[in-house]
């Protein structure tokens, strides 16, 4: 940890945020499978599940929020690394590692999640590739604050 | 405002994600409870629309879901049966829609045509906005009054007559505008009382016996399903039940006031209670996050904000920036909500989809801007929240800290 | 002399969740207009925290401070920020500037919350020509010397010409030339307008420079 810019509350906040994702398109293949007898609710749930894609899009905003205010925090932090000998190409590579190093596991989990619950396995592997690609832009940020 | 502009130009739009990140937030909130207050409201309406026939001694027939459906069993002559015993047996309220004519009208839309006997008319008590009440008592082969939606009064004023090509009794036939419902007017369905039919472009025909006599069996059949009796008991209905048993093979139930306010009970307040549950829930979540935005935007402006403070902002001012700005957001929502409305509105239009096509302010219903109204009022107290949260946090930062951030 | 500030603080306290720290305890201080006063002493032992008290931003001690012959303790937030604005100027390092305004609206910030209509373009031309600001007015501060920033943090202070000046460090991180270039700004502003200077420095050769130096002890 020593060479990351997270600190243990920023890897408590993006793990809340890529499981509140996860967890999202959990409930979305829930709510698929329930056999209401309400046309009242089922009509209403169709509200939701009609705009399922761009519901759990407009939620990942938070994770593009996160790395947004998480790097404008950190570039004195970036700018010190780069005075004392560490490369924005190395810091870049580090981000995106510690990025994937929380992304992962909570992906395995709703992965298990969809098992233990019968649905489909590659239901949320879209979300993954949203959220790769939100830490792949955001890690063009750090060469921002290369220099101060 | 000077101050106001300054901080939305030089302050907010400089870090506009975290503005955007609010205004995501803010839109699924404004989404959920638009939904959700739709579902409510429709449900309502539609119980209030149904009172009118769910009255002590009324019974409601519907086909039992487990009712064997033979249609080569079902014939004309049974069913002419099952109405020679309603007619000699009871009273009954008949209606029955879905049958689409064409005839010229300015908007090109397909018409509705619906079917209703006195009985029906009396119990609804449908209100117009020109001509009179109809009457039942016409000559078969002659005009037959009738009463059309406000989308063709124009073109069919009270006293105009329609000549059409009809379906149900299979000859052409002239009617005779009677009146004009009022607009928007509608009908629910009994038994899915979030779903309306409006009437702004349709045509209700009075059916007497001699019409019912002479109509295809699609009508008769039709109007069976939901077919009211009134003034009856238990026992009567279940001979009534026999007899269609026997005509038609069909299983009929006979719902009374208690059974449909049960079954109202048990699947309507079930389920707007589960909505009502959902809804809370979702906008607690969104709220949650919506702080958490904040307070990220105020680590982010920390700087911004205590600079100003130092040189005379004071926190009186600082609150109204905030609240203004979150009036911003919630506008820019508000308006996004009423244009996608307003649109699916005029999709209806644009469709030419008939039973849906209403009337109002940009094409918005009662029922909308009530909707509307909920949603300020959710934005309302989620701008308080947020705003009381953001001044509490940059209140327990001193300012002189914030300033060398 | 009319005397422009009388403090006395009783104790101010600073919590966390495990300490608990008292400052200033049964500490006075009286102000005479156009008095140049410095406040010295270690890290810790309350110096800043005097400084904004005096300059408005703290209201959280044990105490009475009469601003100006009046009571402050008691004045409406909305009060003290105007008096921040026309009565107080602060300088302090140089890293208190907007990063996203340039350095001519930042030191026109004060403006923005003016009551009355009190920007006058030759009073804000004479500011910064005597402060040499203006080859970088249009320049983010990102972009400008530690020097320059720290010109356009004195400019900014003193732009609403207020009665006292409140200096936090104002040469913490200068060099030797453009230290004594902040330091005989806040004189000549005392010398030519009467203007009362409050200074917390840890350089004692600047402390030295003062009316009178004030020596401010740790709490045990």
């Amino acid at each position: 940890m020593k060479k990351s810019l997270f600190r243990p509350t920023d890897i408590l906040e993006l793990s809340i945020a890529y499981i509140f994702c996860f967890f999202l398109n959990l409930l979305f293949d829930y709510g698929k499978t329930l056999d209401l007898d309400s046309y009242l609710l089922e009509a209403f749930l169709k509200n939701y599940m009609d705009y399922r894609t761009l519901i759990v899009l407009v939620f990942t905003s938070i994770a593009i929020v996160f790395h947004y205010q998480m790097l404008r925090r950190k570039k004195e932090e970036i700018f010190c690394r780069i005075l004392v000998g560490a490369t924005v190409f190395h810091i870049t590579i580090r981000y995106i590692q510690d990025c994937l190093r929380i992304l992962i596991p909570v992906y395995f989990l709703s992965v298990l999640a969809n098992f233990y619950m019968n649905f489909n396995l590659a239901s949320n592997f879209y979300l993954v590739l949203i959220l790769i690609t939100y830490i792949l832009i955001s890690a063009r940020q750090v060469r921002k604050y290369e220099n101060f | 405002m000077k101050i106001f502009k300054f901080f939305v130009t030089q302050i907010f739009l400089r870090k506009a994600i975290l503005g955007i990140g609010m205004i995501l937030l803010l839109c699924m909130a404004n989404y959920i409870t638009f939904t959700a207050a739709r579902s409510i409201l429709s449900t309502f309406q539609g119980y209030q629309e149904t009172n009118y026939i769910n009255q002590e001694g009324v019974y409601i027939a519907n086909l039992d879901p487990d009712s064997p459906m033979d249609m080569g069993f079902i014939s004309e002559s049974g069913t002419q049966a099952v109405y020679d015993y309603l007619n000699s047996n009871f009273d009954y309220a008949f209606y029955t829609d879905g049958f689409i004519v064409s005839i010229p009208n300015p908007d090109g839309m397909e018409i509705s045509l619906g079917y209703m006997n006195e009985g029906y008319y009396n119990l609804k008590q449908f209100e117009l906005s020109q001509g009179t009440d109809l009457d039942f008592n016409y000559q078969f082969d002659r005009e037959i009054p009738v009463l059309i939606g406000k989308g063709l009064s124009k073109t069919y004023p009270v006293g105009s007559t329609i000549k059409m090509e009809e379906s149900v009794l299979g000859r052409p036939i002239t009617l005779k505008v009677q009146g004009v419902l009022k607009q928007n007017a509608y009908r629910s369905n009994y038994y899915a009382l979030n779903s309306k039919t409006y009437y702004n472009f349709s045509i209700l025909v009075p059916v007497n016996e001699e019409f019912l006599n002479h109509a295809a069996i699609d009508l008769t059949l039709n109007g069976l399903m939901d077919v009211a009796i009134l003034g009856t008991t238990k026992e009567e209905t279940a001979d009534l039940g026999k007899v269609i048993n026997d005509n038609l093979g069909l299983e009929f139930n006979f719902l009374s006031q208690q059974d449909n306010y049960d079954y109202f009970k048990e699947y309507y307040l079930h389920a707007l209670k589960m909505i009502c549950i959902i809804t809370f829930v979702l906008l607690i979540v969104i709220t949650c996050l919506s702080i958490w935005n904040a307070f990220v935007s105020v680590r982010s402006m920390l700087k911004d904000f205590t600079i100003n403070l130092l040189v005379g902002l004071s926190d009186s001012k600082l609150k109204q920036i905030f609240y203004g700005y979150f009036g911003i957001l919630s506008f820019l929502n508000l308006t996004a909500v009423f244009i996608i409305t307003a649109f699916n509105r005029y999709g209806c239009w644009l469709r030419k989809d008939a039973t849906f096509a209403t009337y109002g302010l940009f094409g918005l219903i009662g029922m909308d801007w009530l909707a509307f109204l909920l949603v300020a009022a959710s934005d309302i107290l989620m701008g308080v929240i947020v705003v009381e949260s953001m001044l509490w946090k940059i209140k327990k930062i001193p300012i002189s800290l914030g300033v060398l951030q | 002399m009319t005397r422009i500030i009388d403090l006395r603080v009783k104790e101010k306290i600073y919590k966390s969740k495990k300490t608990r720290l008292s400052i200033l305890n049964d500490f006075s201080l009286q102000v005479a207009a156009g008095e140049k006063i410095a406040i010295v002493g270690e890290s810790g032992a309350g110096k800043s925290s005097l400084l904004n008290i005096i300059g408005l931003i703290d209201r959280n001690y044990h105490g009475e401070y009469a601003l100006l012959g009046s009571l402050t303790n008691d004045l409406h937030a909305s009060k003290l920020a105007q008096w921040r604005n026309q009565k107080i100027g602060f300088v302090l390092q140089e890293s208190a500037l907007i990063n996203s305004l340039t350095i001519e609206d930042n030191i026109k910030l004060p403006f923005l919350y003016a009551e009355k209509k009190t920007f006058q373009p030759e009073d804000f031309e004479s500011v910064i020509s005597a402060i040499g600001l203006k080859p970088i007015l249009k320049k983010k501060p990102l972009e400008c010397s530690g020097g320059e920033k720290a010109r356009a943090v004195f400019a900014r202070g003193i732009i609403m010409k207020p009665q006292i000046i409140l200096a936090d460090e104002p040469t913490a991180s200068l060099d030797m030339e453009n230290r004594e270039r902040i330091v005989s700004l806040l004189f000549k502003m005392n010398k030519e307008f009467n203007t009362t200077v409050i200074t917390v420095t840890h350089d004692l050769e600047i402390a030295n420079r003062h009316d009178r130096v004030i020596q401010l002890e740790r709490s045990k």
